[in-house]
């Protein structure tokens, strides 16, 4: 690599210092000019493709993230919705049962016993 | 495949704190007594003076309590008023088997337990032998175990 570039660099010089090259050397180097500039334009071509590419991945990599993340944002909010009308419903529900248990016939006595339920129960079969 | 599962893994994490406020205990201390409507203060008058130990949740239903109780008869409302302090002194568990009781109670139709005040006190009458016997759940025999299947091999 330092070699090539030594001659390279050895070659630029000569060329520098009005040499003059003409006929089928001057053909020669022309062609090998316009080889190296092809091959560049390739080169960066190539890079330019890679880059591109890269960023396409990066920016598919955000849209599958949307994807995802959006309808899980929405099932989370739905979720929350759901959990919040529930305990509201249950609190509604409980709200209910006391005070028609407090208001009740009986006495909150009966209702704590363990035994008078199944007891009415059995008697209501016969 | 690993950025995958970091992506579902954000995704969970945003999903959850979209539903946290709802799945979170209800916060605050609960409404206090002098932030009560002067009708509401009325009515749970007996548990005044033990409003602050009351949790949270359960300041709110008595609230919702006192929110129902201009719509009951005369009567009812004096058997309120009689056994709230009772009430709030149970513990949640007590609460709940006696919230459960009454459902069950009611669901025997009327004309099958007849007066259930009458019916309480023979209840009551009863030798306290009886009594336990009633409370105590009836056991099943324990099912019987099929044979083992003979093994083809």
């Amino acid at each position: 690599m330092d070699n090539e570039l030594h001659i390279a660099h050895r070659v630029r010089q000569l060329l520098n210092a009005d040499t003059r090259v003409d006929g089928p050397v001057a053909e020669r180097l022309r062609a090998a000019r316009n080889t190296a500039l092809e091959r560049r334009k390739i080169e960066s071509a190539a890079g330019a493709a890679f880059a591109d590419n890269v960023l396409g991945r990066v920016r598919s990599g955000a849209g599958l993230s949307l994807r995802v993340i959006v309808p899980v944002l929405a099932l989370g909010i739905a979720l929350a919705v759901t959990v919040s009308w529930g305990q509201k419903q249950r609190a509604a529900e409980v709200e209910e049962l006391d005070a028609l248990l407090l208001s009740s016939d009986l006495p909150i006595d009966a209702y704590l016993d363990r035994g008078f339920e199944a007891w009415l129960k059995k008697r209501a079969s016969f | 495949m690993a950025e995958k599962a970091r992506l579902f893994l954000a995704a969970a994490a945003c999903a959850l704190l979209a539903a946290a406020p709802a799945l979170a205990a209800p916060a605050g201390k609960g409404p206090a007594w002098a932030d009560l409507k002067s009708e509401h203060q009325q009515v749970l008058a007996p548990l005044k003076d033990t409003w602050e130990q009351i949790a949270p949740d359960r300041r709110r239903n008595w609230i919702g309590l006192a929110k129902r109780y201009p719509k009951m008869k005369p009567e009812e409302q004096q058997r309120v008023q009689r056994r709230m302090e009772h009430w709030a002194k149970l513990t949640p568990e007590q609460r709940k088997q006696a919230r459960e009781n009454y459902r069950r109670i009611s669901k025997v139709p009327p004309e099958k337990r007849g007066n259930l005040k009458q019916q309480w006190s023979e209840y009551q009458s009863l030798p306290p032998q009886e009594r336990q016997n009633a409370a105590a759940p009836k056991r099943k025999p324990p099912p019987r175990k099929p044979a083992a299947p003979v093994s083809a091999e």
